[in-house]
């Protein structure tokens, strides 16, 4: 094998590094929201439910949480969704014989699965960066909007959240970094991300160079998150609390 | 008519009673000076007035409308809630300016969200008041790039842009170097001369005593004294407040 078709044989993995990295931030920052209000609430109940989510789903590893949203509607409920939908899309879809969209195809339950853990992991990550953000804004931010005869709402859209904001890009920056590296963990249930597709030409073709060479994808992107990220930081640089 | 009327309010954080009793009223265009040391509830009553705390009993009446009524207990809509704290402007402690806007945005953020006027009257009118506190020259300027007396002026300025009928100070100038507080007690002394209603909470007994047509002293929860500026400091008749008064002349 040439090293520009591993280098493809590699990028077809990484493709499913960067759907889980984009579908956990696209569905993950929005939802670690209702999930920080509810563990501010007032009502104790929500707040101990909303804790004790985020209790569990910080405390167990995430790839067990994988094998739990794959394994566990199978298992207990006699209902494998997931190998159900890798079988509608087999019986009604054509598959390519190759290619990326081959492998897509034929992984999308486990894909699922993963997207599914992937979200609510870093979800409930997000949740207590945003309240420790939300938290750190003195209490005069919300009187001085209160006094001005604003309504809660727009207090909170119109005054707090961009401080928030600006406060919360370090800590996301890095849980945004480490996801991109977590992606790695979908190999449990056999997705071919990048370190699958690498350890496959390990035992096929018996190229170790490759595993390590995935190094590169990774550090590649990092570097470009990295400059993105700097550049939000620094566009938020023009007020300071 | 008085402007505003307190009657009886009281207050406890939970079985600490921070206000015991509080009474006294505010004609129109005069200025209230609330003095006492720390502890002595001043802040609460401010906070009490500005519904950012609510009183367990008393009554609190503007322009003759019962705005707070400690008697009755159901639970206040928002609305409602919005409505009676525009009656009174707050000038805090720590200036609290919104450190994302401008000098300019602070001060129309919220007649625009309230829609006060339209975006053009509101802004003109903004403009007006920054050039009254004279700092016309930093309108786009943002708080971080001020100084704390410079902050505490556009706050002024913020809190006058939906025209309270009473302006109230938290002790406005206890965060400030002792040189920056005289731009501020200057903005403040034009509003008197202005004949904007206030009430000042002020650790400053110099212009306590200028300023005010009435000082309240207060001490541990109660109105120790009230009258003239010319009796309090001139007269003072508790030994409470005599001593009070001589830890400042020291």
């Amino acid at each position: 094998m040439s090293f520009w078709e591993v280098v493809s044989f590699l990028s077809d993995g990484f493709v499913f590094s960067l759907i889980i990295f984009a579908v956990t931030l696209i569905c993950g920052v929005p939802l670690g929201l209702p999930i920080a209000f509810c563990s501010m609430s007032k009502l104790a109940p929500v707040r101990a439910v909303a804790k004790t989510v985020v209790w569990i789903v910080r405390g167990i590893p995430l790839m067990l949480q994988i094998f739990i949203i794959y394994y566990v509607p199978g298992l207990l409920f006699g209902n494998p969704v997931f190998s159900n939908i890798d079988r509608y899309i087999i019986s009604n879809f054509e598959i390519p014989t190759d290619g990326v969209l081959r492998l897509l195809m034929i992984n999308a339950g486990g894909l699922v699965a993963v997207l599914i853990a992937f979200t609510i992991n870093y979800a409930c990550y997000f949740s207590e960066i945003y309240r420790g953000g939300i938290e750190s804004i003195p209490k005069g931010q919300y009187e001085a909007g209160f006094v001005l005869g604003m309504t809660k709402s727009q207090v909170f859209k119109k005054i707090i959240l961009k401080q928030v904001v600006k406060r919360i890009v370090p800590p996301m920056s890095n849980e945004i970094i480490t996801l991109i590296k977590d992606t790695a963990l979908a190999n449990c249930i056999m997705i071919p991300e990048i370190i699958k597709q690498a350890k496959e030409l390990a035992a096929t073709k018996a190229l170790i160079w490759p595993l390590f060479f995935t190094g590169v994808f990774y550090l590649i992107f990092v570097g470009l998150l990295t400059v993105i990220l700097g550049k939000v930081e620094k566009k938020l640089s023009y007020f300071k609390d | 008519m008085a402007v505003l009327e307190v009657k009886n309010l009281r207050k406890s954080f939970g079985k600490t009673e921070v206000l015991k009793g509080i009474d006294f009223s505010l004609e129109k265009s005069q200025v209230l000076s609330i003095i006492g040391s720390s502890g002595s509830g001043k802040t609460t009553l401010l906070r009490c007035l500005n519904s950012l705390e609510f009183a367990d009993e008393g009554t609190i009446t503007v322009n003759g409308e019962t705005i707070f009524d400690g008697s009755t207990k159901v639970r206040r809509s928002d609305e409602e809630l919005r409505k009676r704290r525009l009656h009174f402007g707050l000038v805090f402690q720590s200036f609290n300016l919104f450190p994302q806007y401008t000098v300019l945005e602070n001060v129309m953020l919220a007649p625009d969200l309230l829609k006060k006027d339209t975006h053009e009257n509101n802004k003109e009118k903004a403009l007006e008041l920054i050039e009254k506190v004279g700092l016309i020259e930093k309108k786009d300027s943002y708080p971080c790039q001020l100084s704390g007396g410079q902050q505490q002026r556009v706050a002024i300025a913020r809190a006058l842009a939906l025209d309270p009928e009473i302006l109230c100070f938290d002790e406005p100038t206890s965060a400030l170097d002792p040189e920056l507080t005289g731009e501020v007690l200057k903005v403040i002394r034009s509003l008197a001369d202005g004949h904007m209603t206030m009430v000042v909470v002020t650790h400053e007994m110099g212009f306590a005593k200028d300023v005010s047509d009435m000082v309240i002293f207060m001490d541990e929860g109660v109105i120790a004294e009230q009258g003239k500026p010319s009796e309090v400091f001139g007269n003072p008749k508790t030994e409470r407040l005599k001593a009070f008064l001589a830890s400042y002349s020291k």
